[in-house]
Order: structure tokens, then C-alpha cells, then sequence
């Protein structure tokens, strides 16, 4: 199978997530669209592992498994103090921050 | 199959080249071990001092391996510790240490915990080592994360403040957008060159990848976001005012400096030299880049009252100015980003002690009130913020001065003279706030007029307590007039500077 | 100590007696300031025969010493270091330069005594001094640029120094200005020649040219007429004079100081640091020489018919700055430096004995209204006489050596040099006739009331009031306070007119042609790599110059004897019959209303024309309403999609990765 049937797949969940970050007002769906981005480069670099040969793109992938879970682990740690300080979970409530 | 582990073929390492780094994860284990202790003393006093050691071993060690020429890359040729390492990494190592003295009346480290705070903050000074010197896609990603990943939680540390946990959110989730577009980059330029080193890259390119092979370039674009990102470079740049504001003061000075520093660094590395050779393709995308930043970073710090965003939306124009010196892929443009980035870590150590030192027995926090007067009331920071700002606009005979003529220099040597002119603008512009501030430090009340909005209700940001007004800050004060004090010696005598960043400017030997 | 050690020296005590005075001016009594003011530059002037003695221990071609204090961004390679450059030119300068100012500074203790602004004064002073010791030490452009902006400043700051009198801030404005074209012709000169050469340190750019520059290459000649620029308008020739006159606003002995003595020769001294440039390109030291040439002889007429004393002494000063910048032109440097000298003793001493006698005359300076001073004041009358006598360039004084060793020099050049020459021994003759127009109507005749009173005893006690307008002042601070009328009753101000007048009369003997010469051999390693050491004249010719010059001089001293003493009314027959001449010359040659009608006015209707369109309807309502409203809305802007909110800032970061790769893929196709 040609590689770029892989690229286009990995492509359209990178958008499906960035849309996702873009559209949803929920910090955990948020973050699981962060996890589909990351998951496309992950695809991607799997693909281009099979077309070159050697391990260095399925090293980078595992690595990046690694990092997405750290990421995550983090993101829902903030949402947790956010709970506890009894904010509303919504990313939208959160602009104070502006100008 | 399991293999014997005698078969597995172990790396080299060279250990004295890998020191610094080293240094500073051993500190960063051995911080959040004592942090565990329960006396108040080891946590109070033993942990910031351990990481102060911490880092002045690790900037020692920087200098025993200071080696200027194109050095090569340890540990399977995965990283290099040449002189923009090094360089670089002497100023991550210092803005730590300024941390550390910002943090140490802070409620940050209360609410966090001591040990889990210092060590963090260690944690993320070895991603930017990790990230200056990363020779391979895998470390560059890694670093960026071990960068990125502590920051996220410093900046929400304090965690009853509600702001703090917006702008840790905030740059939690931009920022993991911003990675993973930078992943997707990695994956397509290894996509396209068919190698994660660098140097298999830079070989790649020209001779089995074309110069406008549209894998690699859109692989250049989606990496140049991901690293503009973290550089603040608009239009790219929307989380650095909100993130600045909301995150404890000494995390934000930490941040202005190091995170831009270490942007840039791998800024230098990977287009300047790997990609160097396409230089034609993305140094125009970049130059506009640049003009979008220096446009928008003055125009948006304009209508400022917080001191923090002020500096925020500075520091957006700042990263304007400092792409140029990356733009030009030249030695002389990567000297002059060097020694601006010394620069700028100068400037803004002294300007943010000043704000940090106020927002805390300040009824008006980090607002621009916070400074009425002071010129009379405490001359001793008025007048490094004074020097800090004037340094920021580039007034003569301070080094942001010589620092901009650097860069305007390179640019001007580079064939982007319209680059050159359009920071000479910026700088103009930028007049209006910077002397603002100044104005507002010694000819006392001062009615600010902005431009577009109503006044704005602005709460103090760090936790003000009026007995807060008690404490002295000796050494808050101290570190405001060291760098201000060093911002002037070095725009009177910028020749160690100029050596410093002549070394660095041997690390990439690729260049014009 | 080394000749560079002592160098700083000389640099160092101007400075501290700046800092001193300034600071310490409420704690400092009386008229300590001055006192501390005049031993600063006298030990600045000790430090300079420091720095003689040891730089003459030295081979003569080792002679030239450079030191760096520090070095600024050397790494850069520009060589804008702060360092200073001892050589025998540097070292005469200095000698010239704090001793007169040594002695003027203690004339001024006792004749600014009772000024309000007395420690402003020597602070003033103190900081001329320093700016001029810097301009003349400085061993490469840049730091010269910078003693030229300050002695600028500084000049500017003592004109107006009596600020609250209208006619005196506007004639130091108007210095200014001059002095900033000046200033801008220099600064862009030196960036053509860092340009050119890769330098801006003396040594370097010399060099540099060799290589660099053809003999009369274009940018060369264009870069030494923007140093001419910088020169003419620091030293007063046309056109750029007119500030010099006005600038006689200023207290005498900063007339003396800095309008005769010493700032207005910067030009000389700088077209003689710059000789290697202008030798080779000589179009430009030609240029420089007629403009010298038609200087001194424009100024020494103007000198025949304005009846203000100091004005007189300012178009003289005019006039014989022209000799030297038409002798450094021609290359006599050591002639042209000698005359530099001279007159900074003679004219120096001109000023104090004029300011003696405006004090006498109740600050009146018209001299239609004085006369018969000499009794009244027979020690003031003698050294008035002395100077007099060597700006005639009357024989054995020190005029007389250094003014007719530049002509010779001139007519040795040849060709239409000789044009010059000639131009220089008529206005040599003018120059003597107006010298002595001033001793004999002021000195002799019937002595006026002031005179007669001061014969007495008195001291004449006018109203207060503004020389050149006549209105009634104050005599508050910012005005010339009450006791200007001191005449030569203190005993400082002897002290200081004595010795320059006994130097305008034998400092000649340093260099008689052919048996001292001592001005010529010390400058020698400066000037040595001269291309026209060939055309230096003989002894023999020297002589027959000298002889010329000074039956000249005695000729017109004689014939201002006629018309003076001798037939008291043919003065005003004179002026009846060419009246026309009459007012040419009392109109200066009409400069300032040329002036006027060629700059002034046109700028004016344009400026007002400027005012009603240019600047209200185009400027404020279009480029700064413009730009502001640009700035106004660009921040709006920037902060209207700062919205706070996430989502935003995501969906703009993706559009503008959208956009970047978007541009690649254009490109890459």
C-alpha cells in the first residue's frame, strides 16, 4: 500500500483534533483531542518508518506515547484544582485573562 | 527472544561533555528528596539553596566545557554541547538562579510545595540544554517536552489563585497544540529526508530531496509553528500575555527569558544550519513573520496597564526583532541573536525584580499604579527599572542598544535591509510605552490615557497582604541593580559579550 | 610617567574642576570656585609640559602616541575607542589651549566677582575646557565628534550665559544652530571615510586612504569638504561667520576664551589633524584656501567700519582665523599653528583689555563714544597697544613672524597662489589700519566723561543695560550683575593681561625664520610625511616677506595716525564721500540680510505656509492623526482578539499554520 493513503489518515485525525480543540468547551474532551493530534504525527511517523526502513520513526512514536500520557497526566491534574476550587469546568470560563 | 544484556550495544557517552546536564538532574532528584523532608528548614531554606548549587555547578561546568568550533554531537550524535549550547545554556542556568531569589518570599512554593517547585524548575532548565544542543528529531521533540511539560504546572502553582490555574491551562492546551503541530513537522521533514539526525537531514536535502520538495516544506512550515510558538512569534503568539500575566511572577521573568532563549537556540540549529541550504524558501515566510511580531508585539503592549503584560506583549517584539537574526542564516546573524538574547536576559531580569518586588507590597499589584512615584520613594528600584526600560527601547550607551545594532547589522549584511528598518521602527514605536513607564516612575501620578479601552478594574495579582508592606525585599532589590547595573557595563564595555558571542558563533560552521 | 599618562592628566583636571565647581557650589565660599577653577586648568597646564617633556625625550619618529582607556566594541572592528593621541600637534594644542585658559580663567575671578551666577560661570568654563582638550586629544573621529559637540554646547551654554537677556540666548541659538551644521558635516564625513577605510582612529584611516583613495577621488574630496564644512562653521568663515559677531553676547572673557582663543581655531587645528586627507585631495585644500583667503579679507574690511569695540576684535578674529585656515590649506602647518598661537595671546589680550574698557564705559561698547582712555587707564592703554601692535604685525612682534611666514608660504606654492598671497598683504594692511583705529579712538583724543571720572577716582555707575538694544535690565541672576564696571582695578585681571602682553610682544622670537624656528622643528614628526615639504620657502624669501609685511604694517599704522590724530576730521570726510562703501562695509557685506532674504525669509513663508497647511491639515490631520489613528486601531485591534479565550487563540494558531504552509506550497510549486 502506497504511503500516502497512511499520510492522508494521519492528516484527517490531526484536523478531527485540532477541530476538536477548536470546537469543544470541555478541558477533558480537549484534552483528548490533543491526544488525537499527537496520535496523527504518530501515524505518520510510523508510516515513514515502514517506507525508510530502521527504528528511528518507531522509536520517536514510542517516545511520544511517553509524552502524550505526561501531558495528559498534567492536564487532568489542572482540572482536578480547578474542581477543588470549585471553578466550572469549561474552557470558556476562563477568560479572565484577556486584552 | 531475550536478548543478554552484554549484547546490547551500549552508547558511547562522553560524561564530561554530558556534565551540565547531568549536574542538573541530579539536582533535580536530589531537590525533590529533601523537599520530602519534614523540618521547615529543609524545605524552606535547604531546597532553594541546593538548586542554587545546583546551578552554579552546572554553569561551572559549562564553562570547564566551553570549547569554541563546530563541536561533535555526543551520545550517537543525538546532541550536541558546542558554544550556542553552552551559550545558552549559561542563560537558562542564570535566569534559574534569578528565579530562585524572585521565588523566595513567594506563595508559589508554599502552595506547590518546595521541593516539587525547585525541582520542576530544574526539571525544565534540562529540557532547554536538552533542546539548545538536540541533534536528532527525537531529542528536539523531548527536550521541547521536558521544557514545556514543568512549565505547565509552574505557571498554575499557585493554585488557589484562579488566574494561575487559567494560564496554566491556557498554556497547557495551546502549548500541546503547538507540540503536536511541531510533531506532525518532524514526522513529514523525517518523512521527507528519510533520517532523524540532523546531519542526515542536512545531507539529504539538495542532493535525494529536492529544495522545494512539497513534503519538506510543508514539514518546515508546521515545525517553524511549533518553534514560533514557543518563541512567541506572531501570529502565534496569544497565550504569551495571558500565560505572563496569570503565572507567578518569578515564573513568568523565568519564562520571558529562558523559554525565548531556548525557542531561539533550536530556532538557530535547525533552520540556520540543517535547513540552511533552503534558506530561500522559509527566510521570506520568516521575515514576514518577524514584521507581523514587531508590529504586533509594540502595537499590543500600547494599550497596557498590567506591567506584566506590558512586558509580555514587549517580549512578543522582542522575539520580532531576535528573528531577525535567524532570518539572515548568517554567522554574524547568529552572533547578534546570541548577544541579544544575553541582553535581553538582563533587561528583563531587572525589569521583572522591580514588578515582583512591588506586586507584592502594592495595593495595585502589577498594575502600572504600583510604580507612582517611586523614583522618590525607592529610588533603588526605580532606576533599574528605569535602565531596564530605556535598555529595552535601545537607548545608547545601554547594552539593549548595541544588542539591536547588532541585529540590525546582520540584518543589514544579510540582504534584509527593510528587516533592519522595520526594527528601527518597532523600537520608535515601542518609545511610547517604555517611556511610559519611566514617566510614571518619576513625575508621579500620571493619568495614563489608553487608547480604545475604558479603564480597566485590575486586582492585584500576587497575594498583597498589607503586612506584606513590612517585609523588606533586600534581595529582590539586589538582583534588580546587579542586572541593571550589568545592562549599563555592558552597554559601556560590551566586549566580553562580544567574545562570548563570537564563540558561539563558531558552533554552526555551516554558515555564510 | 609616560607622555600618555600625563595626556589623561590633562583631560583628568578640567574634569574634576567641572564636578567640583558644579557640585559644590553651595558649600564652596566666595570665590573659591573660581580659584579651584583656575588651578584645575592650571595643572591641566603642567600636565601638558608633563606631556612635552616627555614626549620630546622620545626618537622623533616615536613621537605619536596613542592610549585606550577602553576600548569599545573593539570586537566590531570600528576603533571607536576612548583613546587619546599624544603627538607634538595634540601636545601644542593643549599647551595653547590651557594656558590661555588658565590665564583668562583668572581674569575672570576678578571680573565676574560679583555675577550671581559665579560658580555657573567656572563650571561653564571648566567645561569648555575639558571639551576642548578631549577634541584635541582624541586620537580617532569619533571621540573628536564628541569634543566637538560639547565645545559646541559648551559655547552655547556661555553666550547665553546672562539667559534672561533676550539678544544673548538667541545669539547663542543662533551658535548653535551653525555649529550643528558643522557638527552634521563632520559626523558624515567620518562615516564616509569608516566607509571607505574600515576605520575611524587616526592612524587608521590615514592609512587606510593610501590604499583606499586615488589622489582627488570623488568621495575623498567630498568627505574633506564636509570636514571643511565641520572646520568653517566651528571657525567662523564664510559663509557660516555670522554667529561669531553675535556671539560677542557673551561675557568678555568668553569672548576672549572660546571666540578668539580657542574653539574658533578647532577648525585649524582640525584641517592640520587631517592633512594627509587634504594632500590628497587637493581640490579641497585649494577650496579651503580661497575661502580663507576671501574670509580674511571680507572680515578685516567689515573690521573698518562697525564702531562696536567688540565686534571690531570679533571681525579681526574672523579675519585672521582666515590666514590660518589659508595657512594650513597651503600647507604651511607650522606657520599656520604658529599664527594659531599668536593670536590666541594677542587677541586673548584684546578681548580682556576691550572688556576692561566696556567696564569703564558702563558696559557701553560703541567706540564713537569713547576716547581719551589713556591716562584713565595707562596699564590697560599699554597692553591694548601691545596686542594692537601684533595684530598689525608690526616688526620684531609676535604677529609680525607668524602672520607673514603663512604668505610667504603661500606665494612659494606658485601659480595662482600668488592671488592669495596678495589678497593677505592687502587685508595684512587693512588689519593694521583697524588695529590701531581702535587704539587712537579709544585710547586718544578728548577723553569722554567716563574717562575723566575714572581719572578721579570714580568708577562710572550707568543704568544697567543690554549693549546691543539699550533697554534697562536687572541686575539679577541671569543678568550681568551690578559691578561689570570694574575696569583694571583688580589685581587678577593685571595679572593675566601682563604676560600675554609681553608674549604677543617676543613669542616671535620662537620662530624667526632661519635662526630659531623652534615652532617648526617640534611639530615636525606630525607634519613630516607632507607631500609639500619642497615648496617650503627659503630663508631668503622669508626675509623679503617679512620686510614687505612690515613696512606695510608701519605704513597703515601711519596712515591711521593721519586720519585719526593727526587731521581729526578726515574719518567722517572719508565716510561722507564713499558712503556707499561706508554702509557695504557697516553692513557687514549685507550677510545677515542676504541671509535673511535667501534662508530666513523663504523658510519663514514657508513655514508659515507650513504652519496653516502642510501642519495643520496634512501632517496633524493625515500622517500624525494618521499614524497615531494607525496605532490607535492596530492596538484596538490587538487587543480585541486577545478575547481571553482558548479556543480562539487555537483556532488563529492553526489558521496561521494554515497560512505558512499554505505560502510553502505556493513556493515549493
Amino acid at each position: 500500500m502506497d504511503v500516502v493513503w497512511f499520510l492522508v489518515l494521519s492528516a484527517f485525525i490531526f484536523c478531527i483534533g485540532a477541530a476538536g480543540v477548536i470546537v469543544r468547551r470541555d478541558p477533558l474532551v480537549i484534552l483528548l483531542c490533543l491526544e488525537l493530534m499527537l496520535n496523527g504525527g504518530n501515524l505518520a511517523l510510523i508510516a515513514f518508518a515502514r517506507m525508510h526502513g530502521g527504528e528511528a520513526g518507531q522509536i520517536f512514536a514510542l517516545i511520544v506515547m511517553v509524552i502524550a500520557a505526561c501531558e495528559v497526566t498534567i492536564g487532568l491534574g489542572m482540572i482536578v484544582a480547578m474542581y477543588r476550587n470549585r471553578l466550572r469546568i469549561d474552557v470558556d470560563e476562563m477568560s479572565e485573562l484577556r486584552g | 527472544m531475550i536478548l543478554p544484556l552484554a549484547d546490547v550495544p551500549a552508547p558511547e557517552i562522553d560524561y564530561r561533555e554530558l556534565s551540565p546536564i547531568m549536574a542538573t538532574v541530579g539536582g533535580s532528584i536530589v531537590v525533590l528528596m529533601v523537599g520530602l523532608l519534614r523540618s521547615p528548614f529543609a524545605r524552606r531554606t535547604l531546597v532553594p539553596a541546593l538548586t542554587a548549587v545546583t546551578l552554579l555547578a552546572a554553569i561551572g561546568l559549562t564553562i570547564w566545557i566551553w570549547e569554541p568550533g563546530d563541536r561533535e554531537p555526543i551520545i550517537v550524535r543525538a546532541l550536541a554541547m558546542d558554544t550556542l549550547t553552552l551559550g545558552v545554556s549559561i542563560l537558562f542556568f542564570v535566569s534559574g538562579l534569578v528565579t530562585i531569589v524572585l521565588s523566595l518570599r513567594s506563595d508559589a512554593p508554599r502552595e506547590a510545595g518546595h521541593g516539587e517547585y525547585y525541582s520542576l524548575l530544574l526539571g525544565t532548565i534540562t529540557g532547554m540544554v536538552v533542546l539548545a544542543g538536540a541533534e536528532n528529531l527525537i531529542t528536539l521533540f523531548v527536550g521541547l517536552e521536558l521544557l514545556s511539560i514543568p512549565l505547565y504546572v509552574l505557571c498554575a502553582t499557585e493554585l488557589r489563585r484562579r488566574t494561575s490555574l487559567e494560564s496554566g491551562l491556557k498554556y497547557l492546551i495551546i502549548g500541546s497544540v503547538g507540540s503536536a503541530t511541531l510533531l506532525y513537522g518532524l514526522a513529514l521533514i523525517y518523512g521527507a529526508a528519510g533520517s532523524t539526525q540532523f546531519s542526515g537531514i542536512e545531507t539529504a536535502i539538495g542532493e535525494r530531496v529536492g529544495l522545494s520538495d512539497p513534503l519538506l516544506l510543508t514539514g518546515i512550515a508546521l515545525a517553524a509553528t511549533g518553534l514560533a510558538f514557543k518563541a512567541s512569534v506572531a501570529p502565534f503568539h496569544q497565550w504569551t500575555p495571558d500565560v505572563y500575566q496569570g503565572a507567578p511572577t518569578p515564573i513568568t521573568a523565568f519564562m520571558a527569558v529562558a523559554t525565548k532563549a531556548a525557542a531561539f537556540a533550536v530556532f538557530l540549529r535547525l533552520f540556520d544550519s540543517t535547513l540552511g541550504l533552503s534558506q530561500l524558501q522559509w527566510a521570506p515566510a520568516l521575515a514576514a513573520l518577524a514584521t507581523a511580531t514587531i508590529v504586533i508585539g509594540n502595537v499590543g503592549a500600547i494599550a497596557q496597564r498590567s506591567l506584566k503584560r506590558l512586558l509580555a506583549w514587549s517580549g512578543v517584539a522582542q522575539a520580532g526583532y531576535l528573528l531577525a537574526g535567524v532570518v539572515v542564516a548568517s554567522e554574524l546573524g547568529l552572533r547578534a541573536t546570541a548577544f541579544y538574547l544575553a541582553v535581553y536576559l538582563l533587561m528583563n531580569a531587572a525589569a521583572f525584580a522591580v514588578v515582583v518586588a512591588r506586586e507584592r507590597v502594592s495595593e495595585h499589584g502589577d498594575d502600572l499604579a504600583s510604580l507612582e512615584l517611586l523614583g522618590r520613594t525607592q529610588p533603588w528600584l526605580a532606576w533599574p527599572m528605569t535602565i531596564a526600560m530605556l535598555s529595552l527601547a535601545g537607548f545608547p550607551a545601554t547594552a539593549g542598544f548595541i544588542g539591536k545594532f547588532y541585529l540590525i547589522d546582520a540584518s543589514v549584511a544579510g540582504d534584509y535591509t527593510w528587516l533592519g528598518i522595520v526594527i528601527v521602527v518597532g523600537s520608535v514605536v515601542s518609545l511610547v510605552y517604555y517611556l511610559r513607564v519611566v514617566a510614571v516612575m518619576w513625575m508621579g501620578r500620571y493619568e495614563v490615557e489608553l487608547p480604545g479601552l475604558p479603564r480597566r478594574r485590575v486586582k492585584p495579582v500576587a497575594g498583597w497582604s498589607p503586612e506584606a508592606d513590612a517585609r523588606a525585599q533586600p534581595e529582590v532589590a539586589a538582583v534588580a541593580i546587579v542586572f541593571a547595573a550589568a545592562t549599563i557595563a555592558f552597554g559601556l564595555a560590551p566586549d566580553p559579550l562580544f567574545d562570548a558571542a563570537r564563540d558561539v558563533g563558531t558552533a554552526l560552521s555551516n554558515l555564510r | 610617567m609616560s607622555a600618555t599618562s600625563y595626556g589623561w592628566l590633562v583631560l583628568a583636571f578640567p574634569l574634576a574642576g567641572l564636578f567640583v565647581t558644579s557640585f559644590g557650589w553651595r558649600v564652596l565660599p566666595g570665590r573659591l570656585p573660581g580659584w579651584l577653577a583656575s588651578a584645575a586648568i592650571g595643572l591641566a597646564f603642567l600636565a601638558s609640559i608633563g606631556a612635552l617633556v616627555q614626549l620630546q625625550d622620545l626618537p622623533a619618529e616615536e613621537r605619536s602616541v596613542v592610549d585606550s582607556a577602553w576600548t569599545y566594541v573593539g570586537t566590531a572592528g570600528v576603533g571607536a575607542d576612548l583613546a587619546i593621541l599624544v603627538d607634538p600637534l595634540s601636545v601644542f594644542m593643549c599647551l595653547v589651549v590651557s594656558g590661555v585658559s588658565f590665564l583668562i580663567h583668572v581674569y575672570s575671578v576678578a571680573y565676574m566677582a560679583s555675577d550671581r551666577g559665579y560658580a555657573r560661570y567656572f563650571a561653564y568654563l571648566n567645561y569648555f575646557v575639558f571639551s576642548m582638550l578631549l577634541l584635541v586629544l582624541a586620537a580617532n573621529f569619533v571621540l573628536l565628534i564628541v569634543g566637538w559637540a560639547f565645545v559646541g554646547a559648551a559655547s552655547y551654554l556661555l553666550i547665553s550665559f546672562w539667559y534672561r537677556r533676550t539678544t544673548a540666548t538667541y545669539a547663542g541659538i543662533k551658535a548653535f544652530v551653525m555649529n550643528v551644521i558643522g557638527d552634521v558635516g563632520l559626523l558624515i564625513a567620518a562615516f564616509l571615510l569608516l566607509n571607505e577605510t574600515g576605520s575611524l582612529g587616526y592612524a587608521g584611516v590615514f592609512e587606510g586612504a593610501e590604499d583606499a583613495f586615488t589622489r582627488n577621488d570623488g568621495t575623498l574630496v567630498a568627505a574633506c569638504l564636509l570636514i571643511l564644512v565641520g572646520a568653517f562653521a566651528k571657525s567662523a568663515q564664510l559663509p557660516l561667520h555670522t554667529w561669531l559677531p553675535d556671539a560677542m553676547e557673551g561675557p568678555t572673557p568668553v569672548s576672549a576664551l572660546i571666540h578668539a582663543a580657542t574653539m574658533v581655531t578647532a577648525g585649524v587645528y582640525l584641517i592640520a589633524r587631517t592633512h594627509p586627507l587634504f594632500e590628497l585631495a587637493p581640490t579641497a585644500a585649494d577650496i579651503g584656501a580661497i575661502i580663507g583667503a576671501l574670509t580674511l579679507f571680507f572680515a578685516a574690511t567689515v573690521a573698518l567700519a562697525v564702531t562696536d569695540l567688540k565686534r571690531i576684535i570679533a571681525y579681526s578674529t574672523i579675519s585672521q582665523i582666515g590666514y590660518m585656515v589659508l595657512g594650513v590649506s597651503v600647507a604651511a602647518y607650522g606657520a599656520g599653528l604658529f599664527h594659531l598661537m599668536t593670536h590666541a595671546f594677542f587677541k586673548a589680550l584684546l578681548f580682556m583689555g576691550a572688556g576692561s574698557v566696556i567696564g569703564a564705559m558702563a558696559g557701553l561698547q560703541d567706540i564713537d563714544r569713547m576716547g581719551g582712555f589713556r591716562r584713565a587707564m595707562p596699564f590697560t592703554f599699554v597692553t591694548f597697544t601691545a596686542g594692537a601692535l601684533a595684530l598689525a604685525a608690526f616688526p620684531l612682534t609676535a604677529g609680525f613672524f607668524s602672520k607673514d611666514e603663512i604668505l610667504a608660504f603661500t606665494i612659494n606654492r606658485g601659480g595662482w597662489y600668488w592671488a592669495l598671497a596678495i589678497v593677505g598683504y592687502v587685508a595684512a594692511g587693512l588689519t593694521a589700519f583697524y588695529a590701531f583705529r581702535m587704539v587712537f579712538r579709544v585710547f586718544y583724543g578728548d577723553p569722554v566723561p567716563e574717562a575723566r571720572e575714572l581719572e578721579e577716582g570714580h568708577l562710572a555707575h550707568g543704568e544697567p543695560q543690554n549693549p546691543m538694544s539699550g533697554e534697562p535690565e536687572d541686575a539679577d541672576v541671569g543678568f550681568p550683575g551690578p559691578e561689570h564696571h570694574i575696569a583694571e582695578r583688580s589685581w587678577p585681571m593685571k595679572a593675566a593681561m601682563g604676560p600675554l602682553a609681553l608674549l604677543a610682544l617676543v613669542a616671535g622670537v620662537v620662530q624667526i625664520p632661519g635662526v630659531t624656528d623652534v615652532i617648526e622643528h617640534f611639530l615636525e614628526p606630525t607634519f613630516e610625511d607632507s607631500r609639500f615639504h619642497d615648496t617650503a620657502p627659503t630663508e631668503g624669501s622669508e626675509l623679503i616677506g617679512l620686510v614687505v609685511g612690515g613696512l606695510l604694517a608701519i605704513a597703515a599704522i601711519a596712515v591711521a595716525f593721519t586720519v585719526y590724530l593727526r587731521r581729526p576730521g578726515t574719518a567722517d570726510r572719508l565716510r561722507e564721500r564713499f558712503a556707499g562703501v561706508h554702509a557695504f562695509l557697516f553692513n557687514k557685506w549685507y550677510f545677515d540680510e542676504l541671509y535673511d532674504a535667501v534662508f530666513v525669509r523663504p523658510t519663514a513663508t514657508a513655514g508659515s505656509f507650513g504652519r496653516r497647511v502642510v501642519e495643520t491639515d496634512f501632517v496633524q490631520g493625515f500622517i500624525v492623526g494618521g499614524a497615531t489613528g494607525l496605532v490607535r486601531a492596530g492596538t484596538s485591534f490587538a487587543r480585541a482578539i486577545q478575547t481571553g479565550y482558548l479556543r480562539a487563540y487555537a483556532l488563529l494558531l492553526l489558521l496561521g499554520l494554515a497560512g505558512l504552509a499554505l505560502y510553502f506550497l505556493i513556493a515549493s510549486s
